[in-house]
C-alpha cells in the first residue's frame, strides 16, 4: 500500500474514531487500537516503499530509510499505549475528543517524518505540537499544557525563523536541497545551524528547555504519558539529525575552531547534551512521583540521544539511533506499568504505595526490565546501544562527554533502584490489600514491550541491520556486525555470550534463594517502637528519605525552573507597566502623548 | 455598471427613514445589511465621480481589487455580527445603519478629506455605540481622543493641500512623487496620529481599554473586526499606497508598530478577564498590520488583516456573551464553561489557534505569507519580532483555552465536578455562525489555494508589486 494512502487513511481513522466515540465511548477507545494497530502493519509491510514521492494538497512527502524507522517507532508506541485507552474513557473529560487527538497526532507525526519540504515539516511538527497540547490538561496539571506550548513553540519558532532564512538564500523548501548553499557558508551555517536545531532540542528536552518534560510527562493522563515520553520527545531527535545529516554541518564547520576534534558549534551542543545527562540523572534520583522520575530519565536519555547523532559517525549514530528504539519501548513501558497501578491505585507516589509485587507480578516484571533497559544495564537492549554510544565517545577521545555519558549510566542505578524498592517491593499498605491485578489487554503491550527490550538485547543484530542499512542511505559507514557480535575500534560485543553470562548468575542466585529456608512475612503494622504502636503506614514507607544523604548534596542546586518563574514574573511586572504608561483610563495620559510627539516633530521634523 | 455610492447611499436612507418607522428599525438595518452584501457582488471596478466635477476636482469613489476585497469583507461581517448578535441590535438600529453608511465611505472614497467626513461619522457611532455599557467615563475618553485624533488628521491634509493643491489621493500621489517627501514629514505624521487613534497603535490608544473591556456581544466585535477592519484597510489605503514615505518615516512607524506589537501581546500575556486579553491582542495584531503595511507588503498583510477580523468577530462575540450572561469575563472564573457549550468551544478555540498561526488553519497561511514577504525584503528583525510576538501570543491563548476547556486544581484530575457553575446559554445564530466561520478557518487552511483563486481581488494584489490603486484608475482622472 502507498504511504500517501496511509497518511490518508491514518487522518480519517481520526476521524472516525470521534465519530465512534460519540456513539460508544468504549468502542471508540478499541477503535484507537485497531487502527492504529492497521497503520503499524501497513508501514511495517511498506518498506518498499522507501525512496518513493508524493504530495498531498499543498505538502510534499519522501519516504527515507531514517523517516521509516522513526514512523515505525511512533506507530509502535501509539498502538502499545492504545491497549489502555479504553480503561480510561470515564476518568478523561472529553473522551472522543481524546481518541480524536490521539490519533491525529499520529498521523501528523508520520507525515511529519516523511516531510520533504520544510513547510511541510514545519505543518506537521505544529499539528503535533498543538493537538498533544490539548491532551495534556486532561490529566492533572493546567500549567503543564501552558509550559510545554511555551517552550515548544520558542522551539517551533526559532525553526521557522531558520527555514525562512533559509528559503529566502537558497529559494526552495525542499529538504534536501535548501540546505546545500550552507556548505560554502561557515558563518551563515552556524546561524541555522543553531536556530534551526532548536526545535529539536526543545522536544528532546535538552537542558535549559528540559523543564517541560517532568511537568507534561508527570501530569499528563496515564495513557499519554507514554507516547509523550516514549513517543514524542523523538521528533526532536529527528530534527537533530536533519541538522547534522541533512545540514551539512560538518562540511560547513570544517574551518571553524575544533573542540577536541569537533567543531565547536557541534561540540557546545554535545555539551548541552551531557549537562542533560547530569541534570537529569540528578533530578530523577530525588523525585517521589515515579512519573516525573521517569520523566527525567527521559531527560538523561535525550541527552544520549542527542550526543551520538551529532556525533554523525559509524559507531556513535548507529548507538544513538538504537537507543532512540530502545528508550521509547522502555519509558513506554515503564509508563505503562504506572498506568497500570494507578489505574487501581489511584496515586503515582512512591511513597504512597509499596508491595505492588504481590498484587502485580507482571507490571512488577515489565517494570523492572524496562527500568534496566533505561538504566543501560545488559542484558537488555539499552545496555547494547549505550554501550555503542560510550564506545563511539571515548574512540574519538571525547573525555568529558564520556565521562558524563559514564556518570548518567552510573546514576540510573540509584534512581533505578528508588521505585524498584519502594514501589514494588517492601511492604503492601493497608489500603490496597484488596486491589485486583492489571487486566488482560493491559498485559498484553506491556509484555510485548517488555520483550522487545530482552530480544533486542540480547540479538540486537535484527535492529542493527536495519540501522546499517540507514547509515548506507545517508552516507556514512554501517555499523559492523557478524551474527551478534559487534565490533568497533576498541573492542567487540557479542551479546549472546553477555546474555548467557546474565542467564547463569539469574539461574545460580534463583537456585541459591530456592534453597535457603524461606523468610518469614511480617504484616506492615505487626510491630511497635519505643513501647509504642504506630499507626501511620507512610513512616514505615522503604522510600522515606531514601536517599536523604545523597540528596543533601546537591540541595541547593540552581533551577532553570526558578530563573524562568522570575522571568514570567519580570514580564507581567513589564505588563504592568505598559499598561499604566499607555492604556490608563485617564484620556490626558494619552493626550500627553499625543501633544508630547506632535510637538517633537514640529520641533526637528522639518529639517529631516 | 453598477454605482457603488448605493453602499453609502442606501444604508444612509434606510437611517433615516428608521427614524419615522421606530417599530422597524430592526429590519431597516438587516435589510440595509443584506442589501450592501449582495451589492458588493453587483458593483464593478472603476472609477464613480460624484457630483458632476470630475476628479481631481471633484470628487470620486474608487472601486479597486483592493477596497473591493475591503467593501466584501467589512459587508459581509457586519451582516454576520448583527445576526449573530440579533437580540441587541434594536436599540442602535439607526446608529448602526449610519455606522454601515460612513464605513462603506471610508473604503470608497477617492478623497483624502472626504475620507475625514467619514471618519468623523464613523467615530461618532463608535461613541455612541460605546455608551451602551454604561461606562461614560470611557465613552468621553474615547470621544477626547478620537476629536484630538482627527483634529491632527485634518490639519496634517490642510498643510498637504497647501503644498499640493488638491485633496484627490491619486492626485497627491502623483506629486509626491516628484516632490522631496523628507520635508513633508509634519503633514504626514499628524495625519498618522489621526488614522493611529482609531487604529489603536501605541500610545495613542489610551481609550480601547475602557470601550473595548465593556463591550457586549454586538459592540465588542463590531469594534474589534469591522471598525478595527476598515479603519486598518484605510490605513493601508492612505500610508500603503497613497502617501509616499520617507526611510526615516518608515524606520519611526515601523518601530511604532513593532512597540505596539510587543506592548499588546505582553499587556496581554498580564491579563486574565478573556475581553481584555482579546483586546490587547487586537491592538497587537493592529500594530502587526500597520507596520507591515507601511513596510510596503499589501497580499500578506490583507491575508493577516482578514484573520484578524474574521477571529475576533467570533472571540468577541462569544467573549461579550459570555460576560453578559454569566457577569463576569474572568477566565478563573469560568473554569470549563465550553464543557457545556461545545460547538462555541470548537468555533473559540479554532479561531484562537488560527490567530496564533498555527498550521491547518487559515492563520498559518497568512502568517506564512507575511514571512516570505519580510524575507524577500530582508527585514530580519520584524520578523524575529513577529516570532517573538507569536510566542507570547501561543502562551497566553493556550493559558485562556486550557481554562476554558479543562477545569481542575493543579494535581487533580481535569473532571467535570470543577465546571464553573455560571450558566451561559448561546443562541442558534451565534452557534450557527460562529460554528460557519471556524468552517471557513479551517478549509481555508487546509486548502489555501481556495482564498487564493477565489477571492478574485487576491490574485491581483498577489501578482504585482505595487498596489494596483493608483496605477490602474488613476483616481479617475
Amino acid at each position: 500500500m502507498d504511504f500517501n494512502a496511509l497518511i490518508l487513511f491514518m487522518v480519517f481513522s481520526a476521524v472516525l474514531s470521534y465519530l465512534v466515540s460519540k456513539s460508544n465511548i468504549k468502542l471508540g477507545a478499541y477503535s484507537t487500537i485497531l487502527f492504529s494497530l492497521i497503520s503499524l502493519i501497513i508501514l511495517f509491510l511498506g518498506r518498499n516503499n522507501i525512496g518513493n514521492e508524493f504530495s498531498l494538497l499543498y505538502m510534499n512527502f519522501r519516504v527515507t530509510a531514517i523517516g521509516w524507522y522513526f514512523s515505525l517507532i511512533m506507530i509502535l508506541i501509539y498502538s502499545m499505549t492504545a491497549f489502555f485507552n479504553p480503561y480510561w474513557m470515564e476518568k478523561i473529560l472529553y473522551p472522543s475528543s481524546y481518541n480524536f487527538l490521539y490519533l491525529f497526532s499520529l498521523a501528523a507525526t508520520v507525515g511529519l517524518f516523511f516531510a520533504a519540504d520544510l513547510i511541510t515539516l514545519f505543518i506537521f511538527w505544529e499539528v503535533v505540537v498543538w493537538s498533544s497540547t490539548f491532551i495534556v490538561p486532561l490529566g492533572k496539571s493546567r500549567k503543564a499544557a501552558v509550559v510545554y506550548f511555551t517552550i515548544s513553540s520558542i522551539g517551533s519558532m526559532a525553526t521557522l525563523f531558520a527555514i525562512m532564512f533559509v528559503y529566502s538564500k537558497s529559494g526552495t523548501f525542499d529538504i534536501n536541497e535548501a540546505f546545500k548553499f550552507l556548505a560554502s557558508e561557515p558563518l551563515t551555517a552556524t546561524f541555522v545551524f543553531f536556530t534551526f536545531i532548536t526545535a529539536g532540542l526543545t522536544k528532546i528536552g535538552i537542558f535549559p528547555f528540559h523543564i517541560w518534560l517532568p511537568l507534561a510527562h508527570g501530569n499528563a493522563p496515564h495513557t499519554f504519558s507514554p507516547v509523550l515520553s516514549g513517543g514524542l520527545v523523538k521528533m526532536g531527535a529527528f530534527i537533530a539529525y536533519l541538522s547534522v545529516g541533512i545540514l551539512p554541518a560538518y562540511k560547513a564547520f570544517s574551518t571553524s575552531m575544533t573542540i577536541m576534534g569537533i567543531p565547536f558549534q557541534i561540540y557546545l551542543l554535545m555539551v548541552l547534551g551531557a549537562i542533560s545527562i547530569v541534570v537529569g540523572t540528578l533530578m530523577a534520583i530525588k523525585q517521589d512521583d515515579v512519573k516525573k522520575l521517569i520523566a527525567y530519565s527521559s531527560v538523561a536519555n535525550g541527552g544520549y540521544i542527542l550526543i551520538g547523532i551529532l556525533m554523525m559517525d559509524q559507531v556513535t549514530f548507529a548507538g544513538s539511533l538504537m537507543h532512540i528504539f530502545n528508550h521509547a519501548i522502555a519509558s513506554a513501558a515503564a509508563f505503562l506499568t504506572i498506568a497500570a497501578i494507578a489505574h487501581r491505585t489511584k496515586t503515582t507516589k512512591i511513597s504512597e504505595l509499596g508491595g505492588m509485587i504481590h498484587k502485580m507480578p507482571v507490571s512488577y516484571v515489565v517494570y523492572l526490565i524496562s527500568i534496566i533497559s533505561l538504566a543501560g544495564i545488559p542484558p537488555m537492549g539499552g545496555f547494547v546501544s549505550k554501550w555503542l554510544i560510550v564506545q563511539g565517545l571515548a574512540s574519538k577521545g571525547l573525555i568529558f562527554i564520556a565521562f558524563a555519558a559514564f556518570f548518567g549510566s552510573i546514576g540510573s542505578f540509584l534512581y533505578v533502584f528508588r521505585p524498584l524498592a519502594g514501589l514494588f517491593l517492601g511492604q503492601l499498605a493497608p489500603k490496597y490489600e484488596n486491589i485486583k491485578p492489571s487486566t488482560l489487554v493491559m498485559k498484553i503491550p506491556m509484555v510485548i514491550l517488555a520483550s522487545m527490550s530482552v530480544f533486542f538485547g540480547i540479538f540486537p543484530k535484527y535492529l542493527l541491520e536495519t540501522i546499517g542499512e540507514i547509515q548506507t542511505s545517508i552516507g556514512i559507514d554501517p555499523i559492523m556486525i557478524n551474527g551478534d557480535t559487534i565490533t568497533t575500534i576498541n573492542g567487540v560485543l557479542n551479546t549472546n555470550k553477555v546474555a548467557a553470562i546474565f542467564g547463569f548468575g539469574f539461574v545460580i542466585s534463583l537456585m541459591i534463594f530456592l534453597v535457603l529456608p524461606k523468610s518469614r512475612k511480617v504484616g506492615l503494622m505487626d510491630t511497635y517502637t519505643s513501647a509504642e504502636f504506630i499507626y501511620t503506614p507512610e513512616l514505615y514507607h522503604y522510600a522515606n528519605s531514601f536517599y536523604a544523604p545523597f540528596e543533601r548534596l546537591y540541595k541547593n542546586h540552581p533551577s532553570v525552573e526558578k530563573f524562568l518563574g522570575k522571568f514570567a514574573v519580570k514580564t507581567e511586572e513589564l505588563g504592568i507597566l505598559v499598561n499604566s504608561l499607555f492604556f490608563s483610563h485617564k484620556p490626558s495620559v494619552t493626550v500627553l502623548w499625543v501633544m508630547a510627539i506632535a510637538t517633537l516633530i514640529f520641533l526637528g521634523g522639518v529639517d529631516i | 455598471m453598477t454605482n457603488p455610492v448605493l453602499l453609502i447611499v442606501v444604508p444612509l436612507l434606510l437611517a433615516f427613514l428608521s427614524v419615522a418607522l421606530k417599530n422597524n428599525k430592526k429590519q431597516l438595518l438587516f435589510i440595509a445589511a443584506v442589501f450592501n452584501v449582495v451589492g458588493v457582488f453587483i458593483i464593478e471596478n472603476g472609477s464613480y465621480v460624484i457630483g458632476g466635477f470630475r476628479a481631481p476636482y471633484g470628487i470620486n469613489l474608487n472601486l479597486d481589487a483592493y477596497s473591493h476585497l475591503a467593501v466584501l469583507v467589512i459587508n459581509i461581517l457586519f451582516l454576520l455580527i448583527i445576526t449573530m448578535s440579533n437580540e441587541k441590535t434594536k436599540e442602535f438600529s439607526t446608529v448602526l445603519l449610519v455606522a454601515l453608511a460612513g464605513l462603506n465611505g471610508m473604503l470608497l472614497t477617492g478623497d483624502l478629506f472626504n475620507l475625514f467626513v467619514f471618519l468623523e461619522i464613523v467615530s461618532i457611532t463608535g461613541y455612541i455605540l460605546s455608551t451602551e455599557s454604561k461606562k461614560y467615563k470611557y465613552s468621553f475618553n474615547y470621544l477626547i481622543l478620537g476629536t484630538i485624533g482627527s483634529g491632527l488628521y485634518l490639519f496634517g491634509l490642510i498643510i498637504l493641500y497647501a503644498i499640493f493643491g488638491s485633496l484627490n489621493m491619486a492626485d497627491i500621489s502623483f506629486k509626491m512623487l516628484s516632490y522631496d517627501t523628507g520635508k513633508l514629514v509634519v503633514p504626514i505624521f499628524l495625519m498618522f496620529i489621526g488614522l493611529a487613534v482609531e487604529a489603536k497603535l501605541i500610545p495613542f490608544n489610551g481609550w480601547v481599554r475602557g470601550v473595548y473591556g465593556n463591550a457586549n456581544s454586538l459592540i465588542g466585535s463590531l469594534f474589534a473586526s469591522v471598525y478595527a477592519g476598515t479603519i486598518l484597510f484605510v490605513f493601508g489605503r492612505v500610508f500603503g499606497q497613497v502617501l509616499v514615505l520617507s526611510e526615516y518615516l518608515v524606520a519611526v512607524f515601523v518601530a511604532i508598530g513593532v512597540i505596539t506589537l510587543i506592548a499588546g501581546e505582553v499587556a496581554a500575556f498580564s491579563k486574565n478577564k478573556i475581553r481584555e486579553i482579546l483586546l490587547f491582542s487586537s491592538i497587537a495584531q493592529s500594530g502587526l498590520v500597520a507596520l507591515l503595511f507601511v513596510t510596503g507588503l499589501i497580499f500578506p498583510t490583507v491575508l493577516q488583516l482578514l484573520n484578524n477580523i474574521i477571529t475576533k468577530a467570533v472571540m468577541f462575540t462569544i467573549a461579550g456573551k459570555i460576560s453578559d450572561d454569566a457577569d463576569t469575563d474572568e477566565a478563573d472564573k469560568l473554569k470549563g464553561i465550553f464543557a457545556n457549550n461545545k460547538i462555541i468551544g470548537v468555533s473559540f478555540t479554532v479561531s484562537a489557534l488560527s490567530l496564533i498561526g498555527l498550521p491547518l488553519f487559515y492563520g498559518f497561511y497568512s502568517k506564512i505569507n507575511l514571512l516570505l514577504g519580510l524575507f524577500s525584503k530582508i527585514n530580519y528583525f520584524v520578523a524575529a519580532f513577529i516570532l517573538l510576538a507569536t510566542i507570547i501570543e501561543g502562551a497566553y491563548f493556550i493559558r485562556l483555552l486550557v481554562k476554558l476547556w479543562t477545569p481542575g486544581e493543579e494535581g487533580k484530575e481535569s473532571n467535570i465536578k470543577f465546571v464553573t457553575d455560571r450558566k451561559v446559554e448561546f443562541d442558534f445564530n451565534k452557534k450557527v455562525i460562529a460554528f460557519m466561520l471556524s468552517l471557513i478557518i479551517l478549509l481555508a487552511g487546509i486548502s489555501p489555494s481556495l482564498v487564493k483563486t477565489n477571492l478574485f481581488a487576491m490574485n491581483k494584489l498577489l501578482n504585482e508589486e505595487n498596489p494596483s490603486y493608483m496605477f490602474e484608475l488613476k483616481g479617475g482622472m
